[in-house]
């Protein structure tokens, strides 16, 4: 079994670990949690739920922070 | 006797909260953080609007949205995140909740585009997020076009009020479509209307308010003017100006002349058939 699996990064292709979570790319890209939203895959995925949500390959993940903005 | 304007006392209300400024300033595009701090200050503001964007490639902020924290915790004024970017109901119910978690606040200014030329915003995509998001328990605020029917149904769906477009967005046009704001006003009587883009000038602020408005956002007129402070200060005085004197009723404009000083209907010194002295 493969123990890599392939996910897209705010549209880059990265290699993470199998059973990696979503918290745990985070962490491994050193954002403080407080400091980003997350969504996977289009959708929204809460702060407090990042911790049991594992990544699955071909899984888009976007990291949002905030702006100025009108 | 002079009665000093009683702007300080003309509060509005919100999602249970009072309101003493009625201008809203949008804090993208000002030279430096600093500039945007004191522009606050100088506004007296107490809704900011802030953003989020995807973090490519790490490009940080610069500080902008530390110093609206900051500078808002100075002057107990509140985050007002947009969904700016969505083109639909789906995206922007989701930006929408990634804003609430990363500003702490359940107050939204939603935005759909439905033109890239115009950012307009598109009328059912915008009521079908609407919808989605008062039932998710957002106090939302819609900005929309001038359209008295898509208005009419965002206050339908929950919307806690209204932000109809004076015209396109950072086009400095002013009002657009005056004839459009003023039938809202007249056939919303109880909405709060908040005149969002388009404004270019204290004088287009200072208009909306004579209107009957209840508050204006401004965002480009201040960051992009030559001194944005200073402007930040105009929009304040313009906004106060505007609510004062609609407060106190304004006069209606008519088509002809009525004279202000009361000498009657003769002729000052000649009589109807005298001619002019020949001198």
């Amino acid at each position: 079994m493969d123990s890599t699996i392939a996910v897209a990064l705010d549209g880059r292709p990265r290699q993470v670990a199998a059973g990696t979570t979503l918290a745990l790319l985070l962490a491994n890209l050193r954002y403080e949690p407080c400091a980003v939203a997350t969504a996977v895959n289009g959708r929204f995925v809460a702060r407090s739920l990042r911790e049991r949500f594992e990544l699955h390959d071909g899984d888009s993940v976007l990291l949002f922070q905030p702006i100025a903005g009108g | 006797m002079h009665r000093e304007p009683q702007v300080e006392t003309d509060g509005w209300q919100v999602d249970g909260v009072t309101l003493r400024s009625r201008l809203l300033l949008g804090s993208a595009g000002y030279p430096s953080p600093q500039t945007l701090r004191e522009a606050i200050r100088a506004s007296d503001t107490q809704v900011v609007t802030v953003g989020l964007k995807r973090t490519l490639a790490r490009a940080g902020d610069n500080g902008f949205v530390a110093i609206v924290r900051a500078a808002l915790a100075e002057q107990g004024a509140r985050l007002l995140p947009n969904t700016a970017g969505c083109r639909s109901a789906r995206e922007a119910v989701e930006l929408a909740m990634m804003a609430r978690e990363l500003y702490e606040t359940t107050w939204v200014k939603l935005e759909v585009v439905g033109d890239d030329y115009t950012l307009q915003p598109d009328p059912i995509e915008l009521v079908e997020a609407a919808r989605v998001l008062v039932r998710e328990g957002f106090v939302v605020w819609p900005y929309c076009t001038d359209d008295l029917v898509t208005c009419r149904r965002l206050l339908d769906v929950g919307c806690a009020l209204v932000m109809p477009w004076g015209a396109p967005i950072g086009s400095a046009q002013g009002l657009a479509n005056p004839l459009a704001l003023r039938t809202l006003r007249a056939r919303l009587p109880d909405a709060i209307l908040i005149v969002d883009a388009g404004i270019g000038a204290p004088s287009h602020a200072a208009r909306v308010m004579e209107m009957g408005f209840d508050a204006v956002l401004s965002n480009s007129a201040v960051a992009l003017s030559g001194d944005p402070v200073k402007m930040a200060h105009a929009f304040r005085q313009a906004v106060a100006a505007g609510r004062e004197g609609w407060r106190a009723g304004l006069i209606p404009a008519q088509d002809f002349a009525v004279a202000t000083t009361p000498v009657g209907g003769e002729r000052v010194l000649l009589g109807p058939t005298d001619q002019p002295a020949d001198r």
